[in-house]
């Protein structure tokens, strides 16, 4: 299991990285107690909406601090809506791909991405804070990676059934008893979904 | 000025002393007969088993009788757990174990769980050392087994070793003591009657030897049940051929160990001991992992650099042929944080940002310099990417 000449290259020399002063917008996601936690702001264009600079910190490993150097250099001059249509899979892609393991470090960064560029919109009045839904919950399951293939639990079909009432998330899950991840799964759920205030109680069944 | 390569990583493994390969390019060339009787070169392979046996058994105080020859400390440890637990079954079912033991320990325990034992997990204080008073009442008169690891893996703790054998032999009736010496023999003085052991499992690559010999030492009139079963050729507990080559390479990297033991010994400590002063003094914001001083084995250094992530620190050492190890859970198989510091009541951060050294007698000051120099600026460029450490600098 070894990191392309392209991981490396971004990790041991990233481009646009450090704290922007005065951005325009700003998002951090990740938790150190994972492992990785990253940082993006942006500059805007108010009359373009061209995204004029970009940059970021990241307290994580190589594959997330590269993959956050070439998505903020795919993100940099594009407009918001070309922007939001990168995924940790155009990043991996141009990255000449990651260790499977390795494949949910990366979503953190493209994540991250997408919430400047989100708070960017609900800041400018370019849209409505989201309702909470099952659709948000479906949205959050597939930046999970299975690790042992690297490739998101949903396209995994790893999940069986969503539900939301009440305040509670209910997740079945379609997971091998014996499976290992079956622990760093769950605690990813659990990662992802509380950061949501209406999100009061989670409760993943496994078979 | 560039060294070529600095392998700091020697628990894992450690280079193969030249005179190691020198001795067993003899037995592969030449030598490479089974033992046997009557015809000479079956006689040749006893002989140089039994000379082998020996040098091995001298090293700890044992009979060269109880040194078994396995394919390394892994096997040693499965054939020596299972084959007590199995032997002594009928007295007991309980068998004793910590948190932060090597995980050849752990999962032999686990596994003997699942097979009708019942096994106690001492727990571990901040800096790795199990308690006695927990493991003196976790004993009841089911207790068959105690078993444990020298010195730990991860952060070098020396378990009180002496005084665990006075808790065991202070139960009324008989528990067996198993020792994990993986770690600890070459490092730390292992007599096997002071230790009161009733078996120790070694390896010969963590010591200069060559990878794919072990051994372990099995007192005389201690029972274990067969684990593999098969035609004897070397020896009666690993059924099978063992390399005869391997053999003679283990003992000759004993001879070298043992030769010098108080020299190279005092050499790691000081070697380690400089590398963990250096970068206390360069590098801010680091901590280190287990004890200070004698109560930690002499080749280990281990410290939580905060505020970075311990993969990145690893890989960015690589790029600059340096090797070293982490505890953080991306560098790890399973994603998981390092389990003996989590035990020991560290933070995900801390583990995270987990560096391990481990120093050989072929490592030199010159090499300590450089690594330092190498983490200081790592450390420096990490934490200007980090948000973490970008937080702290606002905060003051």
């Amino acid at each position: 299991m070894q990191y392309s000449q392209k991981v490396l290259d971004h990790f041991m020399h990233p481009h646009n990285v450090g704290k922007m002063e005065n951005p325009d917008a700003t998002a951090t996601e990740g938790s150190p107690a994972c492992g990785d936690q990253v940082t993006v702001y942006l500059k805007v264009n108010d009359e373009t909406k061209i995204i004029e600079d970009i940059s970021f910190l990241s307290y994580g490993c190589a594959s997330n601090i590269a993959t956050a150097s070439i998505i903020t250099d795919m993100a940099k001059g594009k407009t918001l809506e070309e922007a939001k249509k990168i995924t940790w899979r155009d990043a991996m892609e141009a990255l000449d791909g990651l260790p499977p393991v390795k494949v949910h470090c990366s979503v953190l960064a493209a994540d991250t991405l997408q919430s400047a560029i989100s708070n960017y919109e609900i800041a400018h009045g370019l849209k409505e804070v989201p309702n909470f839904s099952k659709e948000t919950i479906e949205q959050e399951l597939k930046k999970i990676i299975y690790p042992q293939v690297g490739e998101d639990i949903i396209a995994l079909k790893m999940v069986k059934y969503i539900g939301f009432k009440d305040g509670e998330v209910i997740i079945d899950m379609n997971m091998m008893k014996f499976d290992q991840w079956r622990d760093n799964i769950a605690d990813e759920i659990k990662e992802h979904l509380q950061k949501y205030p209406e999100v009061k109680k989670i409760t993943i069944n496994f078979p | 000025m560039k060294i070529g390569r600095i392998y700091l990583d020697n628990c894992v493994t450690s280079k193969t002393a030249p005179e190691v390969l020198k001795e067993m390019q003899r037995y592969f060339e030449e030598k490479y007969w089974f033992p046997g009787t009557f015809i000479s070169t079956g006689e040749s392979a006893n002989e140089q088993i039994s000379h082998s046996q020996q040098i091995v058994a001298e090293s700890m105080g044992a009979k060269a009788s109880e040194i078994h020859f396995t394919s390394g400390g892994t096997l040693a440890n499965n054939i020596a757990i299972k084959g007590l637990a199995n032997a002594y079954k009928k007295q007991g079912n309980h068998i004793i174990v910590s948190v932060v033991d090597y995980p050849d320990l752990l999962t032999n325990a686990a596994y003997l769980e699942k097979n009708g034992f019942e096994v106690t997990y001492l727990s571990a204080d901040n800096e790795g050392f199990i308690s006695l008073t927990e493991l003196q009442s976790a004993i009841r008169k089911e207790t068959i087994l105690f078993m444990t690891t020298a010195v730990n893996h991860t952060v070098g703790t020396i378990q009180p070793l002496q005084e665990i054998k006075k808790v065991l032999e202070s139960a009324d009736h008989k528990i067996y003591f198993h020792l994990d010496a993986g770690q600890g023999y070459g490092k730390i003085p292992l007599n096997v009657n002071e230790l009161g052991v009733d078996t120790m499992s070694i390896s010969a690559h963590k010591i200069h030897g060559p990878q794919g010999i072990g051994a372990l030492y099995l007192r005389t009139g201690t029972k274990l049940t067969q684990l593999i079963h098969g035609v004897k050729r070397v020896d009666n507990l690993q059924t099978g051929g063992l390399s005869i080559a391997l053999i003679a390479g283990f003992a000759k990297a004993v001879e070298i160990t043992f030769s010098d033991f108080e020299k190279n010994t005092a050499y790691l400590r000081e070697l380690s001991n400089y590398l963990l002063e250096k970068m206390e003094q360069e590098i801010p914001y680091i901590e280190l992992n287990g004890p200070r001083g004698e109560k930690r084995a002499p080749h280990n250094i281990n410290v939580s650099i905060d505020f970075i992530e311990g993969e990145a620190i690893t890989m960015m050492l690589d790029q600059k042929e340096i090797t070293v190890a982490t505890g953080s859970a991306c560098a790890s198989e399973g994603l998981k944080a390092n389990y003996v510091l989590m035990a020991m009541g560290k933070t995900h951060l801390q583990s995270h940002g987990s560096m391990k050294f481990t120093v050989s007698r072929y490592n030199t000051k010159a090499e300590i310099d450089e690594t330092v120099q190498a983490l200081k600026e790592i450390t420096t460029e990490l934490r200007s990417r980090s948000p973490l450490y970008q937080a702290l600098l606002k905060e003051k």
